[in-house]
């Protein structure tokens, strides 16, 4: 939510929010965003297995995915990279350079 | 990130920060219950595991607010509930929950 707001404010993207992995995975396949920022730690279906989902489905596959966490240990973070995302950023974030990061990673 | 000087972030910084104020004191709460169970030697797997959750949101939420020294506080209490850190003491955590506690307190 926060990181949501961060971008709507800075950046001035158009920002759609989920509050779940299962309805991050309805509204991604809705939307068809140009990106998806991810918690790792939701309720219900994690980050990584919402992930896992968006990449089963040919519509939401090819989106690219930054996960967003608050573990901070190398192990934890490599575990995340190696899923396949784009990106793992580290919780907490600069709302002021959240956009620029995400920016400069997808190579926009 | 503690004072943003984009005014509009600044703004949305402020209300979410009310917003999220009930449920950030509630974690700080849980960890605060864990605590007192820890002194008296009565704390449970299942408050050792919220207690660790609650740490580890605090952790990722309360940098983007400013508090980085109360990301900190909770990092050290999140790797002490996981028994990451063996090295840390029940009463430096104790100690560390009360200083997270007063942070929030007199941020408000």
């Amino acid at each position: 939510m926060v990181a949501a707001l961060s971008l709507e404010t800075v950046a001035g993207w158009d920002v759609i929010v989920a509050n779940s992995g299962a309805q991050g995975l309805q509204r991604a396949a809705e939307h068809m965003p140009d990106a998806i920022l991810l918690d790792v730690m939701m309720p219900g279906m994690d980050g990584p297995t919402t992930f896992r989902e968006l990449r089963k489905n040919p519509k939401t596959a090819r989106i690219p995915v930054l996960l967003l966490t608050a573990k901070v240990q190398g192990a934890d973070q490599r575990r995340f990279a190696d899923l396949g995302v784009e990106a793992v950023l580290t919780k907490p974030f600069d709302p002021l350079t959240l956009s620029d990061q995400m920016s400069r990673i997808l190579g926009w | 990130m503690a004072t943003p000087s984009n005014p509009a972030m600044a703004a949305a910084l402020a209300r979410l920060w009310t917003r999220f104020l009930p449920e950030i004191e509630n974690r700080v709460a849980i960890l605060e219950t864990a605590a007192a169970s820890l002194a008296a030697g009565s704390l449970t797997a299942e408050k050792k595991q919220a207690a660790h959750d609650a740490a580890h949101k605090l952790a990722g939420t309360l940098g983007t607010f400013g508090l980085h020294r109360g990301t900190d506080l909770a990092r050290h209490a999140e790797a002490f509930f996981a028994e990451e850190d063996r090295t840390a003491t029940a009463q430096q955590v104790t100690a560390g929950i009360a200083e997270l506690a007063l942070l929030i307190k007199t941020r408000k």
